[in-house]
This record gives structure tokens, C-alpha cells and sequence, in this order.
């Protein structure tokens, strides 16, 4: 009985020091990578709906791509002090990410949403609808990058 | 002293002028706005790089009052200005300043927009010509030069209202109809059909220009079946 409770605790505390490990410099690489990888995926879909071949299963996998980059919890990344220092280049990140909390938590959520609705709408395999999601889905990229992104 | 009517600003220059305001509020809407916005704003981008073209090459072919020399304003011209003692019809050598000045920012504003990125699904048409770091820091710099754009823009129209109902000098009117009431000068000449064909000609070179179609087309994507299953 005891160990039943025993192990998901154990679970966390491993995983919350498994968290606390990853370095800055790591952290500001995967946080990167991440977007970065985004974007190929985000130019994938785009290729698809101006391209005039509409291909569903390339969308489909690029949909899922974003929305599980989307649903992997990156805020844990930006660690205290990461609006400086270099990953794969300098970060990018401004230092209000750390003090708007709040408002931070509503663009990313916002992005979650359209990340999410991208895969689904994806599904349908209907060009027009992913390009009008495809828009959607930008502009809460953009409803993060406008506030918290510097512009250098 | 009542002066005669002149026509102040021919015909190209009027169009150029209220097709440029179009596109620069429709550039700054769809800016801002983002989304599948962000295309249009490139189209948009690529209109005013052809107005500002050929504004230019009408700034030196065009009739009177619409070429650069004509009202370029050197520091003699602003001093006497300043001091009340400037004379003489179309731009003054404040309203220059400003002319030059959005010119010189819409200038750098299609530059750099045109090797831009937004970082989420859209690239210049000449970005493959610069690096992505290069293109990363001239996307910086177009963000912080549309407030300097849309400042000066306020400053340009709040200009106008000054002129109008503390100097009652109405500046809307020859804007729109071309021609000015009570005026010194005499009426604009030159800029015939011959330069108006050569400043289109260049406008339509550099849309086409900047529009990257000359660039090598990208390698056809690879056929589906060929893309893996990982």
C-alpha cells in the first residue's frame, strides 16, 4: 500500500531533479530547437496549401508535430536568468517573461488552443480550412513573439 | 496681393502620393494584424517598392514642383524658412524634410523587409540572399522603424492640420485636385508622356526586382512516396 503511494513520489522527485539538471545553456538550446523545429513544420504546411498539390499526410504529420512541441510543457525551459546566455545563438528571450507571468501563460495558452485545433482541422484533409488555421495558429506565434521576443 | 491659380502637383504625383497612403496604412494593418495577413503584406511591400521607384525617377523627370531639386531643402533654404523669409511655391523646406525623410524610411523599410522573416511561416522574397542571421537583425530593425514610420506619419498629418487652421494655408486641396488658388508661381511644367513611360518602366523593373522572380526556383519537394515513415 505504502509503496503504491511510494512510487509516483519517487517518480516526481526524480523527475523534478531531472528537470533541475538540464543546464542554461542546454535549456536556451532546447528551447531553440524547438521553435525552430516548429517553423520547418509550420513551412510545411504552408508549402502544402499554396503549393497546389495538397498533400493530407504531410500535413497531418506536420500538425501533429507542432501540436505535441506545443503540449510538451516548454515553459519549463526558460529558466531563472535564461534571457541571457547562447544556445544554438543568443536568446532572444526578453526578461518579462519572468515578471508577466500572467500574460505570458495567455499567449502561450492562446497557442496551445490553435496547435491543437491545427492537428484536428489537419484531419479533415480540407486545403482551405488548414490554410485559414494555418493563419490562426501564426498569428498566436506572433501574439508571443510581439511581446516577449526581442527584435534584434 | 491676390495671386493666380497654378497647377501645383501634376497628375502622377497625386496618384503616387494617395496610392502610397493606401498601401502604407494597408502595410501597417496587415503588420501588426499577422496571421495569413503577413502575405498581403508582403504583396503590399512590393506596391510601394514600385511607387517609391517611381517617385524617384519622377522626382527628377516630373514636372516642377514634384522634382527633388526643385524643393531640396539645404540649410540656407531652412534657415530662411525659419526666419519667415523663404518664398515660393510647392514643398517648403520643412515639408521637404519630411518628404525626403519618409521616402529615405519607406526606402529601408521595403529593404529590409524584403530579406525579412517573421519567424513563423514567412520569408522576404530576397531573404535566400542573405544569411538568417542578417535577415533575424533586419527583421529587428523593420519592427523598430514602423513606429518611427507610423510617428512620422502622425507628424506629417498633424503638419497639414497646423498649416490649415493656424496658417490657413489649405495643403489638402491641390493634394487632390492639383491645382492651388492665389499662388506666386507659375504653373508646373514638364514631366510629359515620355517621362512617365520611363518612370513605369522602372517601377516595373524593380517590382519585378524585388519580387525574387529572377531567383533560382527552389529544388521541387521530393514526391510523397519518397518522404520515410519516421
Amino acid at each position: 500500500m505504502k509503496s503504491k503511494l511510494l512510487l509516483p513520489l519517487l517518480a516526481l522527485t526524480l523527475a523534478g531533479s531531472a528537470m533541475a539538471q538540464v543546464k542554461p545553456e542546454e535549456a536556451i538550446k532546447f528551447r531553440q530547437s524547438g521553435y525552430g523545429f516548429m517553423a520547418w513544420n509550420m513551412a510545411r504546411i504552408k508549402m502544402n496549401v499554396e503549393g497546389g498539390n495538397f498533400n493530407k499526410e504531410e500535413v497531418i504529420k506536420a500538425a501533429n508535430a507542432i501540436q505535441a512541441i506545443a503540449n510538451s510543457g516548454m515553459g519549463a525551459l526558460y529558466l531563472p536568468g535564461t534571457d541571457k546566455g547562447k544556445g544554438w545563438e543568443e536568446t532572444r528571450a526578453k526578461s518579462n517573461i519572468w515578471t508577466e507571468q500572467e500574460k505570458l501563460g495567455k499567449a502561450a495558452m492562446a497557442f496551445n488552443k490553435e496547435a491543437n485545433e491545427m492537428a484536428k482541422v489537419a484531419q479533415t484533409g480540407d486545403a482551405a480550412a488548414v490554410g485559414a488555421q494555418l493563419g490562426k495558429l501564426g498569428g498566436t506565434c506572433k501574439g508571443c513573439h510581439d511581446d516577449f521576443k526581442a527584435k534584434r | 496681393m491676390k495671386g493666380k491659380r497654378i497647377l501645383l502637383w501634376d497628375l502622377p504625383t497625386r496618384l503616387f502620393h494617395w496610392l502610397l497612403v493606401v498601401a502604407v496604412v494597408a502595410a501597417v494593418v496587415t503588420g501588426q494584424l499577422g496571421g495569413n495577413l503577413i502575405d498581403w503584406h508582403g504583396r503590399i511591400g512590393l506596391a510601394i517598392a514600385g511607387l517609391l521607384a517611381f517617385r524617384i525617377v519622377w522626382g527628377m523627370l516630373g514636372s516642377t514642383y514634384a522634382r527633388f531639386p526643385q524643393f531640396f531643402p539645404t540649410p540656407d533654404k531652412i534657415k530662411a524658412y525659419l526666419a519667415g523669409r523663404w518664398q515660393g511655391e510647392g514643398h517648403n523646406p520643412l515639408g521637404a524634410l519630411s518628404v525626403f525623410g519618409l521616402l529615405a524610411l519607406l526606402i529601408i523599410q521595403v529593404a529590409t523587409g524584403l530579406v525579412g522573416n517573421d519567424d513563423i511561416a514567412f520569408s522576404g522574397p530576397l531573404a535566400d540572399l542573405v544569411s538568417r542571421e542578417i535577415s533575424n537583425r533586419l527583421t529587428g530593425l523593420h519592427h523598430l522603424l514602423a513606429n518611427v514610420l507610423i510617428a512620422l506619419v502622425v507628424l506629417h498629418v498633424a503638419a497639414i492640420a497646423f498649416y490649415g487652421h493656424i496658417r490657413k494655408q489649405k495643403l489638402l486641396k491641390p493634394m487632390i485636385t492639383g491645382w492651388k488658388d492665389d499662388a506666386e508661381g507659375e504653373s508646373a511644367a514638364g514631366g510629359g508622356l515620355l517621362a512617365l513611360i520611363v518612370a513605369l518602366l522602372v517601377a516595373a523593373a524593380v517590382v519585378y526586382g524585388a519580387s525574387g522572380a529572377w531567383l533560382p526556383a527552389p529544388p521541387p519537394p521530393p514526391p510523397p512516396a519518397a518522404t520515410p515513415n519516421w
